[in-house]
């Protein structure tokens, strides 16, 4: 790891490539239904004709730009671009409503940075033995991992757990639907082939988060977004304190985002809300989450920037691909005949080190880039009329979600799914709770089954399930995460026993 | 879905109730359906999932109806916009297959547009509307269709 | 300004008439390649190897798209569907399309696929991790028969390649072992290497990838594989095991024979390559030259086999 491998990274060709790859992977994953993994999987035999090292820079750059793109949509549109960016929209949404979209895209915009670095920087020094941790996760540890990210329902439900706790357990009875993943039956379809494929998770997020959207905007004449009648200049100056002032958190989101990016059954989305859950526990008492905190915001997005370096480190070390996207990417190099493995950062260290400088370049080449392109985002959502906005949005879902996997069917699930969220969202059943469900069910089933056999079979269901150490530490970060609340409304309650006494 | 629309604007308590009901109704779906399926592996999660659902609905369903509700239900709000637009999504679906994807997206783009249109008519706002909606629309199309290669209809 | 635009126009028009003329028995454009799985799985990057050598001897690029869903179901339910001029191909994997259709209603029957070619197969491997105490066969067998149940293997998913190894060894041995199923070999490997279970029923790939890490006890080929001089065949060690996942390509039922014949020619001619066959080896692979016209025997004896096996585990009715 000498500099000559950050002056091989620096060539004029791989800085254009680089900064092409971050524009196109910020636009495309703005865009909700192109996610990060269609990105670079649509890219791919463009690079076949490349050095690996600069394919690998093009195609990082695309990856990490359209994982940051997400947050727009997140922020102006309450809907994620790529599942990565639920949590965003937790935040993000209420801080545009209010009128400070513009703020919230620039402090998403300096969290990503953050988070992209943090995980390029344990990918460059420390990524051999970070990967072991891709390892100690068994099917036990990933089911305790979804408890404590649906444990986050119980808090994002203030007013009504009961009506959360049943959003959630919905949601993931609809992950059930279509073929089982692991076993062999094929559930809840009812005979009918539209439902074999299930509901997809990006498909679903469109549906519940987007329609809704649209269903409330053509029914009043008001604004989309409160826009303050003087023309502010650019709120860079002002998010830049925002992320100074949170670098506790940008930091420990970033670490938590490199975790859980190395962690193959995870990814982006399970990296975000987990940071949020954090943030959230270990909020000061002025913060109210989820009316637009930048701190939900900030704590989303750099972890889930952090999952792309966090990602490659078993990709590169084990060839195991941490997330989706490092999927393809590993199929690439296979393509072009690099061997994945821990000799890579020793023997064919050149393309290794190229590629991290290389992303490194490509998220600080985020920071102009997606600063003037958010800016550029935000002005036109809050300037077109509504009537170009909703057909425009509109539109969008519609070859969003049919690009997932050309299917029209696909399209009809997620209007269907959106008309109907919007319903019970009507009567408090909120969409985050269900999307909880949808995303983490299946991480739950496959670890508990997994965990049951093997436990079965070594006659250890107790040592299985509880006595594992990192088992027991996720054990009891979501006890604390359940009680927390909990304490602090009793303690509040007992200060002001007259007020919001009595519920839960 | 269109049940629960007819409780009308206001009536938050009835709606819930509704929508409890239809939570509880798919939990006893989802137990009943876990009764044919071949492998243990695949039951026991669903049938957990199920009933905590039921138990959890069951309880929002009695606490609305012991303590009243606090959720807005469908408030104001023009019906026939939220219907037009829904309804001009599902048809642009329906019709991609025959006429094509552009058209279809024609299809959706102007129900929209009457949707969203709160402001007067006039001859100018239709065509700059129409114009710029018509060029974001092709642009899209090409991009999807031979940047992103993807086979639309 | 105007006149470039025309010329520039009628020489789009004569270059496009021209290429369609001249290559009108073959192909008109891109091939659309639909991989009925997500992207970066091995039937992706199979395809991805064949890219690169299809672009170069037949000059059209071959596009390659997703549609996962139902383990495959989805995508092949909807082939028969799409247009059958030759411009659509489809991955299929056995035993996927022979074992779903025979579990459940999925929407289409093993033989309405229109399966062209067989081009691969990743041979069954028992996988275990390089510090195993698992030396040899020998030392699992003895094992697994001496503590039923206890010897715990992961592999992709149930009613798959590997379950059906699993059931099949079990039994030719007497042992039992356990079968914990994961989602994809990725996750299964993950598995292995993590100690979470004591051996692995995988594919050659698995060594191919993994290297030092792991140890294969046996791979279920005729013979040996080139990649792995030192692993032996079940066969040596006395288990009739020959076998793993196959994957090949098919067109809708409608096309007609000419372009079956086109196709099967193609994706052989790729086959025959002698850098794509390297390539191949490299990954793991087994090659395997099923053409169109020896589909329907192998069809066939794998069928039978697999549906035997499956109904003696229990797997189907």
């Amino acid at each position: 790891m000498d500099l000559g491998h950050l002056a091989s990274a620096f060539t004029p060709f791989n800085f254009l490539l680089a900064l092409c790859g971050v524009v196109a992977g910020t636009v495309i994953g703005s865009i909700p239904g192109l996610t990060a993994t269609m990105a670079v999987a649509v890219l791919v035999p463009i690079t076949f004709s490349m050095e690996p090292a600069s394919a690998l820079i093009l195609l990082g750059a695309i990856y990490t730009g359209a994982i940051y793109g997400g947050a727009y949509a997140a922020i102006l549109l309450n809907t994620p671009g790529t599942p990565s960016a639920i949590a965003t929209t937790f935040d993000g949404y209420p801080m545009a409503k209010r009128g400070d979209g513009d703020l919230a895209v620039a402090v998403a915009c300096y969290a990503s940075v953050v988070g992209g670095m943090v995980g390029a920087i344990a990918l460059l020094f420390i990524a051999p033995p970070l990967s072991t941790v891709a390892l100690a996760f068994g099917p036990i540890e990933y089911f305790w991992l979804s408890i404590f990210g649906l444990s986050l329902i119980a808090s994002l439900s203030t007013g009504n757990l009961l009506k959360g706790l049943t959003g959630g357990a919905f949601g993931m009875i609809l992950s059930t639907v279509g073929v089982a993943e692991i076993s062999a039956d094929i559930r809840l379809t009812f005979g009918s082939q539209t439902l074999i494929s299930g509901f997809g998770v990006v498909g679903a997020l469109i549906g519940l988060y987007c329609i809704p959207v649209l269903i409330d905007l053509v029914a009043t004449p008001d604004r989309h977004l409160k826009v303050e009648n003087e023309v502010k200049s650019v709120r860079i100056g002002e998010a830049g304190r925002i992320a100074w002032g949170s670098k506790f958190n940008l930091i420990r989101s970033s670490i938590i985002g490199t975790l859980v990016g190395i962690l193959p059954g995870a990814g982006g989305s399970v990296a975000g809300l987990v940071a949020y859950s954090e943030a959230k526990r270990s909020a000061k008492p002025h913060q109210k989450f989820g009316e637009g905190e930048p701190d939900g915001i900030m704590a989303t997005e750099a972890s889930n920037n952090a999952t792309v370096g966090g990602g490659f480190i078993p990709t590169l070390v084990l060839g195991i691909p941490g997330t989706p996207p490092d999927a393809v990417i590993l199929g690439a190099l296979l393509v072009q005949g690099v061997r994945t493995g821990p000799a890579l950062f020793e023997t064919g260290g050149s393309i290794v080190y190229t590629f991290i400088y290389g992303l490194i370049i490509a998220t600080i080449l985020m920071l102009p880039t997606g600063l003037l392109i958010g800016r550029y985002a935000y002005k036109t959502i809050v300037t077109i009329p509504k009537a170009v906005l909703v057909p425009l949005v509109g539109f969008m879902t519609l070859i969003g979600t049919y690009a997932i996997r050309n299917s029209i069917s696909d399209v009809v699930i997620m209007i269907g799914l959106g008309v109907f969220g919007w319903v019970v969202g009507r009567f408090g059943f909120a969409a985050s709770p269900i999307v909880l469900g949808l995303i983490l069910g299946p991480i739950a089933e496959q670890g508990f089954v997994q965990s049951w056999t093997i436990g079965a079979a070594t006659n250890n269901l107790t040592g299985m399930f509880f006595g594992r150490p990192i088992s027991q530490a996720i054990i009891v970060f979501t006890l604390l995460s359940l009680l927390f609340p909990l304490f602090k409304s009793w303690r509040a309650v007992r200060r002001a026993p007259k007020e919001g006494a009595g519920r839960v | 879905m269109s049940d629960a629309s007819k409780s009308g604007p206001g009536s938050g308590k009835l709606g819930t109730l509704i929508a409890s009901a239809f939570f509880i109704f798919a939990g006893v779906v989802t137990l009943w359906d876990t009764q044919s399926y071949t492998d243990r592996d695949s039951q026991v999660f669903p049938q957990t999932v199920a009933i905590v659902l039921i138990i959890c609905a069951t309880c929002a369903l009695v606490m609305t109806l012991l303590k009243g509700d606090e959720s807005q239900g469908f408030s104001t709000g023009v019906w026939w916009r939220r219907v037009l637009l829904v309804m001009s999504l599902l048809v642009a679906c329906f019709a991609m297959p025959y006429v094509g994807f552009l058209a279809a997206g024609v299809l959706a783009f102007v129900g929209g547009l009457i949707a969203a249109m709160h402001d007067r008519w006039t001859a100018k706002a239709a065509l700059i509307y129409g114009l710029s909606e018509l060029a974001v629309m092709t642009a899209f199309y090409t991009v999807f269709r031979y940047v992103l290669l993807v086979p639309l209809p | 300004m105007l006149r470039r635009t025309l010329m520039k126009t009628a020489a789009a028009v004569a270059l496009a008439a021209s290429t369609t003329f001249a290559i009108a028995a073959e192909l008109s454009g891109p091939v659309d390649y639909v991989i009925p799985f997500g992207p970066g799985g091995e039937s992706d990057i199979s395809a991805r190897l064949q890219q690169p050598f299809f672009k170069e001897k037949f000059g059209q690029d071959l596009v390659i798209s997703y549609k996962p869903g139902g383990g495959g179901a989805v995508g092949w339910a909807s082939l028969n569907g799409l247009n059958a001029n030759g411009q659509t191909i489809m991955g299929v994997n056995l035993p996927h399309i022979i074992i779903k259709p025979a579990q459940k209603e999925v929407g289409f029957k093993t033989d309405e696929l229109n399966a062209f070619y067989m081009f691969h197969y990743t041979p069954d491997a028992i996988v275990v991790k390089a510090d195993s105490p698992y030396q040899t066969l020998a030392d699992l067998v003895k094992d697994m028969k001496d503590n039923p149940g206890q010897v715990t293997m992961s592999g992709s998913g149930k009613a798959s390649a590997n379950h059906l190894a699993q059931i099949k060894f079990d039994k030719m041995t007497g042992g039992t072992t356990t079968y914990v199923p994961f989602k994809g070999t990725g996750a299964s490997t993950t598995a292995l290497l993590g100690g979470q279970v004591k051996a692995q029923w995988g594919y050659s790939t698995v060594g191919a990838k993994q290297g030092d890490a792991v140890r294969m006890l046996a791979v279920a080929m005729e013979e040996r594989h080139p990649l792995f001089p030192d692993v032996p065949t079940f066969k040596e060690l006395g288990y009739d095991m020959v076998g793993g996942a196959y994957r090949g390509i098919a067109l809708p039922n409608s096309a007609d024979e000419a372009t079956t014949k086109l196709w099967s020619d193609m994706i052989g001619e790729i086959n025959a390559d002698p850098e794509f066959r390297q390539k191949m080896l490299d990954g793991g692979f087994a090659l395997l030259d099923i053409d169109a016209a020896g589909m329907a025997d192998f069809m066939k004896a794998r069928s039978d086999e697999y549906l035997k096996d499956a109904k003696e585990a229990g797997l189907i009715n």
